[in-house]
C-alpha cells in the first residue's frame, strides 16, 4: 500500500526526470501522477518541449520503409523451415476474415467462402475461395494489409483492377469482382488450376518450337487486347503465365496490377526473387513506359522458352537492370542450336534497347508469331513470312541513322543544358546526359499517348509505400566494394598514418 | 553479409588519429540511410537510391585532395558538406520523366532553384530523422524492454496511457513517468549526436 501524495511537488518533478529520487519517492510520485492530470502535462513539459515530441513521434515511428520488411526479414531468419510457418503477411490476412459455419473453410471475405492460400507476392496474397451462389471456385487477391492503409494505393489498386476488368479475351484472365471499400481491398477472378509458365521451365527447361509459338502467339494476343483498352501489364513474367490445360490455352494474369507490386517486391525480397528480369530498358530506368515496354518483356519470355534460362542474370537486382539497359544477352543458338535463326532474329527484334525500333505492336506480333507456327507446322504449304526469312539491311541501316540523329538531339540539348545559369559545365554528371539524351530520344520517337503519361505521374506517389530495408543497405556495400576501397584507400593517403 | 565491418576497418585501421575512423564510420551510417530515403520519397527507384549513394561516395573520393591542400575544417564536417553537395546536385539535375518536347526540359531547367530549396530542406529533415533513430537505438539498450515499450506505444504509436497501462499491466502514473523520462534521456542524446556532429 502506497500512501497517495495529495499535494503536488513540481520540484520533484525535474528531479524525477534527472533520476535524483529514491526509489521510494518514485514510487510515490507515480502514484501521484495516476490521479494528478496537471503534474502529468507539467512532467512532459519539463521532460521536452513541444515540437521534441512531435519529433520524437515522425522521426521514430517506423514508415512504410520499415514497418513491413522487417516482419517478413525476422521471419524468414527465425525459421529454417518455410513451409512449416505461416509467413506474417498471409496470417495478417487470415486474422481479418469473418468467421464462416462452415469448418471445412478458413473464413469468410465478402460473400465468398475462403479454402486455402494460392500464393503470395510483394501486392498481397491469392486466397482460393467458393463463391456458393453461383457454385464456382474463384482466386480472391487481396492487397496486402500494408499497402491497404495508403490511400494512393487503394486508389491505384481500384483503378486498375478496373481497368483490368474492362479487357476481355481469353488470354486474359477475367476480374468477376472487384471490392475496395473493405479494409481489405480485394479482386475476385475465376480459379485457374494448371501451372504457371514459370512451373513448366522449371520442370522442362528449353520447350520445343511448336510450344514456344503456340504460347507466344496467345500471350501476345492476350497483351494486344489490353493495350487496345490504353493497359500495359508492366509485369510480364512466366510466373503470371497461367497454363490452363497444357498450352492450350492460357492467361496472362496480374494485370496492370505490376506497378504497386515492383517496389514493394524488390525491396521485401531484398534479393533476385522480386524479378527485375524481364523488365525492359526504360522501366529498369524508371522512365515512363508504353505497351512497346511489355514487348519487351515478351521478348524475354520467348528468350528463356528458348533457352532455358533468363536473358539477363546478374547477382543483384541492381547488376539485372544495368545489363538489361546496356548489354544484348547472349546468342540463343549458342546455348540452344535447335531453335531456329529466324525466331532468335524475332526475339532480337522485340529485345531492341529503344521501344521505337521494336516491333510496334503486339497485334503485329501475334500475326507474325501466327503466321511462323503454319509454317513450322506445314512447311510446304506455309512459308516463312518474309520479314524474318532473313535479316532486313534496311534495318540496321536504319537504325545507326537514328542513333546518329538522336545523338546529335541529345548533344544539343546537353549543350543548353550545360550554358544554363547558375551551372558550371564541370558540374553536369553522367545522370543528365542520360536524361537529355532521353528526352532527345522521346521527341524523336512517336509522341506517347498524352493521357496515359499524365495518369503515370499521378499513380507515382504510391511509390512511398514501398519498405524501408535495412538489409538492403547491407547489399549495396557489396556491390560497392571497389568504390569503398578506393575511397578507403585515398583516405589512407590523405589521413595521418601510422 | 560479405563485408563485415571488420574487413572494412582493416584499411582504415592504420590511420593515427582515431577520430577520423570514427567519423568515416559515422558517415556511412548516418548518410547510407539518409540517401536511401531521400531517393526513395522522391519517387526513384531502388536502382537510383543505391547511384545516388554511389555517386556520393564518388564525389568524396574525387574531393579528398582538395581536403587534404585545405583541412580548413574538421574531416567529418567536410564530409558532410561534400555528401550534401553531393546529394543536391543529384537531385536537383533536372527532369527525371523524360520531357516530351525540348520547352518541358527548359522549364524544368528553370524550376532548379525551386527544387535546391526543397532538396534543402529534404536533406535536413532525413539528417535530423536519422539522429533521432540513432539516439533512439542508444537510448534502448540502457533502458528496461518495458519501459522502452510504453514509451514507443504511447508516444511513438499514439496509443492512450490507459490501453498501455492496462496492457501491461502497470499504473497510469507509471506509464506516464516512464515516458517522460525515456524522452528526457532522447533529448540528451539527440543533443549529444548534433553536438558531436558539429
Amino acid at each position: 500500500m502506497t500512501p497517495k501524495i495529495q499535494t503536488c511537488r513540481q520540484d520533484q518533478l525535474a528531479a524525477f526526470l534527472d533520476g535524483r529520487l529514491t526509489p521510494r519517492e518514485e514510487d510515490d510520485l507515480q502514484s501521484h501522477l495516476d490521479d494528478c492530470a496537471s503534474c502529468r502535462r507539467r512532467l512532459d513539459e519539463l521532460a521536452a518541449a513541444e515540437d521534441s515530441w512531435t519529433s520524437a513521434r515522425s522521426f521514430l515511428k517506423d514508415d512504410a520503409y520499415d514497418r513491413t520488411v522487417l516482419s517478413g526479414y525476422h521471419d524468414s531468419s527465425d525459421h529454417s523451415d518455410e513451409q512449416s510457418v505461416i509467413p506474417p503477411q498471409i496470417a495478417q490476412v487470415l486474422n481479418l476474415l469473418q468467421p464462416t459455419d462452415d469448418p471445412a473453410m478458413l473464413g469468410r471475405l465478402g460473400g465468398y467462402e475462403v479454402s486455402g492460400v494460392v500464393g503470395s507476392g510483394g501486392m498481397g496474397i491469392v486466397l482460393k475461395a467458393f463463391d456458393r451462389p453461383l457454385d464456382r471456385i474463384v482466386a480472391i487477391k487481396v492487397m496486402a494489409p500494408h499497402l491497404a492503409t495508403s490511400g494512393a494505393a487503394r486508389q491505384r489498386f481500384s483503378r486498375e483492377a478496373r481497368a483490368a476488368a474492362a479487357v476481355l479475351h481469353p488470354n486474359v484472365i477475367a476480374i468477376y469482382g472487384v471490392s475496395t471499400d473493405a479494409s481489405l481491398p480485394y479482386l475476385v477472378m475465376p480459379y485457374v488450376g494448371g501451372a504457371s509458365l514459370q512451373k513448366r521451365l522449371d520442370s522442362q527447361g528449353p520447350l520445343p518450337v511448336a510450344d514456344i509459338l503456340r504460347i507466344s502467339i496467345q500471350l501476345a494476343a492476350g497483351l494486344a487486347a489490353a493495350h487496345e483498352q490504353g493497359l500495359v501489364h508492366r509485369d510480364i513474367k512466366p510466373a503470371n503465365i497461367l497454363l490452363d490445360h497444357g498450352v492450350d490455352r492460357l492467361v496472362i494474369t496480374d494485370f496492370g496490377l505490376a506497378r504497386a507490386v515492383d517496389d514493394a517486391s524488390m525491396t521485401r525480397t531484398g534479393v533476385i526473387a522480386g524479378t527485375p528480369q524481364y523488365m525492359s530498358p526504360e522501366q529498369a530506368r524508371g522512365d515512363a513506359v508504353d505497351a512497346r515496354s511489355d514487348l519487351f518483356s515478351l521478348g524475354s519470355v520467348l528468350y528463356t522458352m528458348c533457352t532455358g534460362r533468363v536473358p539477363f542474370r546478374a547477382d543483384s537486382p541492381y547488376g539485372v537492370l544495368r545489363l538489361i539497359t546496356d548489354t544484348k544477352p547472349r546468342a540463343i543458338r549458342e546455348i540452344n542450336p535447335e531453335i531456329p535463326e529466324w525466331l532468335c532474329r524475332i526475339v532480337q527484334r522485340l529485345h531492341v534497347k529503344m521501344p521505337a525500333d521494336r516491333y510496334q505492336s503486339a497485334q503485329e506480333v501475334t500475326a507474325l508469331l501466327t503466321q511462323c507456327l503454319a509454317h513450322v507446322t506445314q512447311p510446304t504449304l506455309h512459308p516463312l513470312p518474309n520479314s524474318v526469312a532473313s535479316l532486313p539491311k534496311r534495318l540496321s541501316a536504319r537504325l545507326q541513322i537514328l542513333s546518329s540523329v538522336t545523338i546529335v538531339t541529345a548533344a544539343v540539348i546537353i549543350f543548353a543544358a550545360m550554358n544554363r545559369p547558375g551551372s558550371k559545365p564541370d558540374q553536369i554528371s553522367p545522370a543528365p546526359l542520360a536524361a537529355a539524351a532521353q528526352s532527345a530520344v522521346a521527341s524523336t520517337a512517336a509522341p506517347p499517348d498524352e493521357t496515359v503519361e499524365q495518369d503515370e505521374r499521378t499513380i507515382d506517389e504510391s511509390r512511398n509505400v514501398s519498405p524501408f530495408d535495412p538489409s538492403k543497405l547491407d547489399a549495396w556495400d557489396d556491390q560497392l566494394d571497389p568504390v569503398l576501397k578506393e575511397v578507403e584507400q585515398k583516405l589512407q593517403e590523405v589521413l595521418p598514418t601510422d | 553479409m560479405t563485408n563485415s565491418p571488420e574487413t572494412r576497418d582493416s584499411l582504415l585501421l592504420q590511420i593515427r588519429d582515431p577520430d577520423n575512423r570514427v567519423a568515416w564510420d559515422r558517415f556511412t551510417q548516418i548518410y547510407r540511410p539518409i540517401v536511401y530515403r531521400l531517393a526513395r520519397r522522391r519517387g526513384l527507384q531502388e536502382a537510383d537510391a543505391y547511384d545516388l549513394w554511389r555517386s556520393v561516395l564518388l564525389s568524396v573520393s574525387r574531393s579528398i585532395q582538395d581536403w587534404q591542400r585545405n583541412p580548413d575544417s574538421r574531416f567529418y564536417h567536410w564530409l558532410r558538406r561534400v555528401a550534401g553537395n553531393a546529394i543536391l546536385n543529384a537531385l536537383t539535375r533536372g527532369p527525371r520523366d523524360p520531357a516530351v518536347g525540348g520547352s518541358d526540359f527548359l522549364n524544368a531547367v528553370h524550376e532548379v532553384a525551386q527544387h535546391d530549396e526543397d532538396a534543402e530542406r529534404d536533406i535536413e529533415r532525413e539528417y535530423q530523422r536519422q539522429i533521432y533513430r540513432r539516439a533512439a537505438e542508444v537510448v534502448r539498450q540502457s533502458i528496461q524492454e518495458d519501459t522502452w515499450r510504453a514509451f514507443e506505444r504511447k508516444v511513438v504509436d499514439g496509443e492512450s496511457t490507459e490501453s498501455v497501462a492496462t496492457d501491461m499491466g502497470k499504473s497510469i502514473g507509471n506509464v506516464h513517468a516512464a515516458r517522460s523520462r525515456v524522452m528526457r534521456r532522447l533529448q540528451v542524446v539527440v543533443a549529444e549526436l548534433l553536438e558531436t556532429e558539429r
